[in-house]
C-alpha cells in the first residue's frame, strides 16, 4: 500500500505491458506507410424550419468533413495510425495510437482512438456509410433540435486518450470472436452537472486531460459467423462506465447490442444503445419537474436504428432507415422536452457511384417529435440531404 | 431575417436541376463501379477478386485499396493482416490468402503499367503463393494475363 492505494495490480499491469513490448522487439526493417483519406460535402435542406437561420436547431446548409489517415507498419507486430479530421469543430485528432501486437488475440492499443463500442463506430467515416448522416443514437450534430436533446446517446466518433486491449480469434473458417477492454479519459462536465457536456469533452479550454482523474472503463465482445462467401452475421454487445464531473459524483453507463447481417448484396443492421446518466440534484429549482427522493437523480436516453442497404445495380444503392431516441427522466426547467420525450426519423436514400471512390448521396428524412417546437408549434419536420463523398 | 418555405422550395428546385444535370452528364460519360469489372479479369483471378470485393467492402469502399497505389507485395501482406484483425472483418486465414493472391496480381499489373508508362522493360510476372502445398504452382494458377484488369 502506498498513499492508501493497492499498487499490486498496477505493478502487474506495467510488468505485463513491458514484457509485451520486449516480446515484440524485432530487428528494424523498412517502414511501410500507407496514406488514405476521405471527404464529404453535404447540403442539408430543412424546408419546414420557420427561421432560415435555423442554427442551432439544425445544421441547415453546407457541412464539410474531410480526413487524412497515415498508417505505418514498423514490423509485423508494431504499427501506428494517425488520423486528422476537419469538420464542424475544425481540425481534430481522431487517431494517434500505437498497436503493439503479441498475437492476433492480444493487442495493446495505446494513445488516442475511438474505444470499441457498437457496430457503427467502425463505419463512422462518411465515405464508409451510404447515407449522409449517422444513425440518431450516434449523431454528432446533424439532428434537428440537437441542443434540446443534447445530441445523441453516444456521438460518433468519440476519440479519447487511453489504452485498449483487444483481440480477434477465428474458430475454424466460419466463426470470428472479437473482444476489447479499455480505460480512457471519458466524458466531461463542470461541477454539479445535469448532463454530459460534449463540448467540454472535446474542448482545449480545460486542456486535453481528464477532469477527474478517474478513467472510464468499458468493453465489447462480438461474434461473426460466416454463412458462405457472400453472407455473414455479426452479433455484438458493448458497455462503458465512468464518472464525468470533477468530483466523481455523477456517473454514466452506456450499454448496447448490435446485429449486422449481410446476405449477398443486402445489408441489414439493427443496433440499440442506452445511456443512464446521473445528475446533481442539490438545487432542485433548476428542474422542470419535482425531483423524486427515490431514484430521481438520473435519466435514461435510449436510441436505436434499423437500416437496410440494397445494391440495385453495381453503381446504385437504395437505403432505408428508421431510427429514434427516447428520453425518460427529469430535465432542466427551460427545456422543450418533457419527462418522456421521443423522436423517430424515417429515411429513404440513394448512393450513386459516379467514379471509383466517389459517390453522390441523396436522402429524405421525415422527423416525428413527441414535443412541439416552441416557436412554430410543429411536431413533424422534413429534411433533405445531397452530398458528394469520396475516399482514396 | 426569415424566408418563406415556398421561397426555400424554389431554391431547392434550382439546386436539384443542377444536380440532375450533373447526373445526366455523368451517366452519359459512362459511370464506373466502385470495384473492378470482373469480366475484364483473367478467369483464374475472378474467384479471388470476388472474395476481395465481398470481404473488403463490408467496412469501406473498394476504392480504398484499389487506389492506394501500393505495388509492394510485402506491404499488401501487412495491410491485409491489419484488416483481417479488424473486429467483425470476417476475413479468415483462407480468405486472406485468396485476397492476397488477387492483390499480388493487381500490384503486378500496376507495376507493369507503370513500367510501360516509363518505357522500361516490364517487371517479372507476379509471384503467387499457393493456398497449400497440394495447390498447383503459381505459374499454373496465374499465367501472364491476356486481358489486363481495370487497374485504375
Amino acid at each position: 500500500m502506498i498513499f492508501g492505494l493497492r499498487i499490486g495490480p498496477l505493478v502487474a499491469a506495467v510488468l505485463v505491458f513491458l514484457a509485451a513490448i520486449a516480446a515484440v522487439v524485432e530487428p528494424a526493417r523498412a517502414l511501410e506507410r500507407n496514406f488514405a483519406g476521405s471527404a464529404q460535402l453535404d447540403y442539408h435542406f430543412v424546408p419546414t424550419t420557420k427561421d432560415a437561420k435555423a442554427f442551432p436547431r439544425a445544421f441547415d446548409g453546407f457541412t464539410m468533413e474531410f480526413a487524412g489517415k497515415l498508417a505505418v507498419d514498423f514490423s509485423e507486430k508494431v504499427s501506428a495510425n494517425m488520423k486528422v479530421c476537419y469538420g464542424c469543430h475544425g481540425f481534430e485528432a481522431d487517431m494517434m495510437y500505437f498497436d503493439i501486437r503479441i498475437a492476433d488475440e492480444l493487442n495493446f492499443r495505446v494513445g488516442r482512438f475511438s474505444p470499441s463500442f457498437g457496430a457503427f463506430n467502425l463505419r463512422h467515416d462518411p465515405a464508409n456509410h451510404r447515407l449522409s448522416d449517422k444513425p440518431l443514437p450516434y449523431d454528432m450534430g446533424r439532428m434537428l433540435r440537437m441542443r434540446q436533446w443534447n445530441m445523441s446517446v453516444l456521438p460518433s466518433p468519440f476519440p479519447d486518450n487511453g489504452i485498449e486491449i483487444n483481440g480477434s480469434r477465428f474458430i475454424g473458417q466460419s466463426v470470428q470472436l472479437d473482444y476489447a477492454v479499455y480505460g480512457v479519459t471519458g466524458f466531461k462536465a463542470d461541477a454539479r452537472p445535469l448532463d454530459v457536456d460534449f463540448k467540454l469533452s472535446r474542448s482545449p479550454v480545460t486542456y486535453y486531460v481528464d477532469n477527474n482523474g478517474r478513467p472510464t472503463v468499458g468493453g465489447r465482445a462480438a461474434l461473426t459467423y460466416s454463412l458462405g462467401d457472400s453472407s455473414d452475421v455479426t452479433l455484438g454487445a458493448s458497455g462503458m462506465f465512468g464518472t464525468y464531473d470533477p468530483e466523481n459524483r455523477e456517473t454514466y453507463l452506456i450499454f448496447g447490442g448490435d446485429l449486422s447481417m449481410r446476405f449477398d448484396r443486402t445489408n441489414i443492421r439493427v443496433e440499440y444503445l442506452a445511456r443512464r446518466t446521473t445528475f446533481d440534484t442539490s438545487d432542485r429549482t433548476v428542474f422542470k419537474y419535482v425531483v423524486a427522493d427515490d431514484r430521481g437523480d438520473f435519466f435514461m436516453k435510449h436510441g436505436a436504428y434499423a437500416e437496410i442497404e440494397q445494391a440495385l445495380t453495381s453503381e446504385l444503392d437504395l437505403i432505408g432507415r428508421v431510427d429514434g431516441m427516447y428520453r425518460v427522466g427529469n430535465i432542466e426547467a427551460a427545456s422543450e422536452l418533457a419527462r418522456r420525450s421521443s423522436v423517430i426519423r424515417y429515411t429513404v436514400g440513394t448512393a450513386y457511384a459516379i467514379e471509383r471512390g466517389l459517390r453522390l448521396k441523396f436522402s429524405t428524412e421525415l422527423w416525428d417529435f413527441s414535443d412541439r417546437e416552441i416557436v412554430s408549434g410543429r411536431r413533424v419536420d422534413l429534411g433533405m440531404h445531397a452530398a458528394l463523398a469520396g475516399s482514396f | 431575417m426569415t424566408a418563406r418555405p415556398t421561397a426555400r422550395f424554389v431554391d431547392l428546385a434550382r439546386a436539384l436541376r443542377v444536380v440532375a444535370g450533373a447526373l445526366v452528364i455523368t451517366a452519359c460519360s459512362g459511370a464506373r463501379t466502385e470495384g473492378l469489372d470482373a469480366n475484364k479479369l483473367p478467369e483464374d483471378v475472378r474467384a479471388d477478386y470476388d472474395i476481395f470485393a465481398r470481404r473488403c467492402s463490408k467496412c469501406h469502399s473498394l476504392a480504398r485499396p484499389l487506389t492506394s497505389g501500393i505495388t509492394d507485395d510485402q506491404q499488401w501482406v501487412m495491410y491485409v493482416n491489419r484488416m483481417r484483425r479488424q473486429p467483425g472483418s470476417g476475413i479468415s486465414y483462407e480468405d486472406q490468402e485468396r485476397i492476397l493472391r488477387f492483390l499480388r496480381y493487381y500490384a503486378a499489373d500496376l507495376r507493369q503499367k507503370e513500367a510501360e508508362r516509363k518505357g522500361a522493360p516490364p517487371p517479372p510476372a507476379p509471384a503467387v503463393v499457393p493456398l497449400d502445398a497440394s495447390a498447383p504452382p503459381a505459374s499454373a494458377v496465374f499465367p501472364e494475363p491476356a486481358t489486363r484488369g481495370d487497374g485504375g
